[in-house]
Parts: structure tokens; sequence; C-alpha cells
């Protein structure tokens, strides 16, 4: 079991990406709550020895991604409209993020996950295919379709 | 900058949300026994969940499968599904399917994460390989909101899964071959279009190996739905949809 000393330096480290991954896939504060509950949790439990920063970042993204999606398969089924979310951080968003965001979380799941990474984390299509455990192809493809949607809805000039 | 992470910049953990998990996690940890307790409250909330099921005489409902689903790749696991979605039973016809089954414990799990947790167990994960091809077949009378439900879940997405629908004449017929039904209808299939082929010939090859020789065989002929044959299979197209599996 991890020490609490290394549970506050996780927090700090990855507390603001964890929760921007729950954002883009759940639908409320509380679900959030407890996805982000669980991902610490796994954290304490796990007995993974990570050989790096880097690879200690890619274990706290897949297994957020993970959380999240066993959370909606278990405990919601529908697809959410991100609205209400939304709303709730509507404090610091300013019109274009709303926008953004909206057009975002509308996406299908896969899409948004690639996007997230590719665009906020800043990984290559390789990395995210190797974090997420799909063929690069696949990443690929996912990539050019989000693109494709997101132009179409937000307008040419959008990244 | 780009827009999107503009967008989502403002997005953080709230101090109330770490304080929240931090607190959550102390308690974890300062449990007698800590991950121990929880997994023994779960058990002994199951164990009253049977008594009661037992009292009430509703356990023979809930070991009755009422719907199957077949998992090939090659190994093919089967598992039987009670009308509550949960997995009542499982069974493999060949040694590497059973050497599975005593690795992984998927009884009492709702069949989506059955299958998931199937799918991500060290023993079955060695089988499937870059270009395997994971096939699953259901035979319910729920069939369609199964279909559905296969066709929804991202971990069989990720897992690119092939999903067909059959029946318990074809599941018999299959038994009697010692072969899954999952495989059985894979085999019809491939037997429609090259005679060369012996249900025998298809025991030791993977699923990949027989949509290769399906696909080769068919080329350019028109295509023939396998309703009509006598076999009750009835391919769904799930989610590679490839128009001759089509209603």
């Amino acid at each position: 079991m991890k020490s609490t000393e290394d549970i506050s330096r996780v927090m700090d480290t990855y507390g603001d990406m964890v929760r921007r991954i729950c954002f883009v896939h759940l639908k409320s504060r509380h679900d959030t709550e407890d996805v982000f509950q669980n991902v610490y949790m796994k954290y304490l439990l796990s007995e993974e020895a990570f050989e790096s920063s880097e690879h200690e970042k890619a274990w706290f993204i897949r297994v957020t991604v993970n959380a999240c999606t066993d959370w909606l398969r278990y405990f919601s089924r529908r697809k959410w409209v991100p609205l209400d979310l939304i709303q709730e951080e509507s404090a610091v968003l300013d019109g274009t993020s709303r926008e953004v965001l909206e057009v975002v979380l509308k996406l299908p799941e896969k899409y948004r996950n690639v996007i997230y990474l590719f665009y906020y984390e800043g990984y290559s299509a390789v990395e995210i295919a190797r974090i997420l455990g799909r063929k690069e192809n696949t990443v690929y493809t996912w990539l050019a379709r989000a693109k494709d949607i997101l132009r179409e809805r937000l307008g040419g000039e959008w990244a | 900058m780009n827009v999107i992470r503009n967008s989502m910049e403002g997005i953080r953990a709230s101090e109330e949300l770490k304080k929240n998990t931090l607190r959550y996690l102390e308690k974890h940890q300062n449990r007698p026994g800590g991950s121990g307790a929880h997994v023994r409250i779960k058990y002994v909330f199951a164990a009253i969940c049977v008594l009661f099921l037992l009292g009430t005489g509703g356990y023979s409902a809930y070991i009755r499968p009422v719907s199957y689903v077949s998992i090939d790749v090659n190994p093919s696991i089967e598992l039987g599904i009670n009308q509550f979605g949960r997995v009542v039973k499982t069974s493999a016809y060949q040694e590497t399917g059973q050497e599975v089954l005593a690795h992984v414990s998927l009884n009492h799990l709702m069949y989506l994460e059955a299958i998931g947790q199937l799918l991500e167990n060290n023993a079955f994960r060695r089988y499937i390989k870059e270009d395997s091809l994971l096939m699953i077949t259901v035979i319910s009378d729920n069939q369609d909101r199964m279909m559905e439900e296969i066709e929804a879940d991202e971990i069989l997405q990720r897992y690119g899964v092939m999903a067909y629908t059959s029946d318990t004449t074809c599941m018999e017929e299959a038994h009697a071959h010692e072969m899954s039904f999952g495989k059985y209808r894979a085999c019809l299939e491939l037997l429609q279009y090259d005679e060369s082929v012996t249900l025998e010939d298809c025991h030791g090859m993977t699923m990949r190996e027989i949509r290769n020789r399906t696909e080769g065989c068919m080329g350019g002929k028109e295509e023939t739905s396998l309703e009509g044959t006598g076999t009750g299979t009835t391919g769904t197209g799930g989610l590679h949809h490839e128009g001759h599996h089509g209603h």
C-alpha cells in the first residue's frame, strides 16, 4: 500500500488531469467525485512499480479512462448530454471555451479520449495508441474523424 | 495554445475534491483489515443474497441459463446466462479453453463484465495476437437487446469484436461435434463456400483462419444467406457490418 506522502504527491501532480479526463466522460459532479476517488484508491492499492514519471502518468490516464468507461457501463448506460456539467463549470469558461467544450463533449467517447490526449496532453498518436492499448491506425482514424467533426461544427480555424 | 487546450485549462480538481478523496483514502488506510475487510463484506452480502434466494425457492431460477454467449478466438468459451444477466455456467471444448477457465472465475458476474474480465485475463490474452479475430455469438430470446449491449460495449469495441446470433438447435449440433456454437456457426458458413473443408478440419483452425478462408472462397461470388440451410444460424454483422450476414 502506498504512503500518505506518495498519495499527496500524485494528487498534486495528476489531480487536474484525472479531473479533466473524468470531465470529458462523466455527466455529473457526483460521478466525477466517485470515479476520481476510485482512481486514487486503485493507486493506493496498486503494487505497480513505475519506471519513470511518464510511465506513472500513462498509468493514471489508462486507469482513469477505464474507470470512466466502467462507470458509464455499469451505472449509467445512456450517452449523456454534457450541458449540466458545463453549466457547473461555467464560472471558469468563457463563451468560446464553452462552445468548444460542448462540441468536444458531444463527440463519441473514443474520439473524446484521443482529442483530449492529443490536444491537451500533447501526446502523439503512437503514444496514445500505447496508452490506450489500441492499434496506431485506429488512433489515426479516430483523430481524423474527430477533427472532421470539430472542423464541421466549429469552423476551419478551430485548432 | 490551441482552443481545445484553452477550453479545458480551467477544468481542475478543486481543493474540496482533493480533500474529500484524501479523507476517503485515509479511512481506507486506517480501516482494520483494509481492502480484505471490504472483500469479506461483499462475500457476506453475497451469501445473504444466496440464502434469501434459497429460502424463497428462487435459487433454481437463478442457476438456470436462459441465454448463451460463445466467445471464440481459438480457444472458445461458452457462458450460460440467467434471467438476471449473470453468468451461471461456463464451458470450453478444447484443453486450451478449459485451461483458461481454470484461471478465471466468471460465475455470478454480469455477462458483459464476465466477457471483459475474460478478455483482460492473461491466460486468455496470450491467445489474442495482433491479427486475431474475436467473434461473439449470442443465443437468447432477448438477442436484440444483448446485441445492442455488445455493440455499445467499449471493451468489446476495443477488441474489434464481430457479433452474431444463433439458436439452440445449432448449439446442440455444435456440442455433438464438440465445438462451441460460435465456432460451429463460422464453420458452417465456410462449409457453404468450400466443400473441401470438413468440420474436423475446422477444429484446429482459429477464427481468423476460418474467416480468411471464407472470405477467400467468397471472392466475387453472389453472397448467400445461411437462412434456409437448416442450420438455424443468422449472422447479424455485429460490430463489423459485413453485408453478407445481414438478416
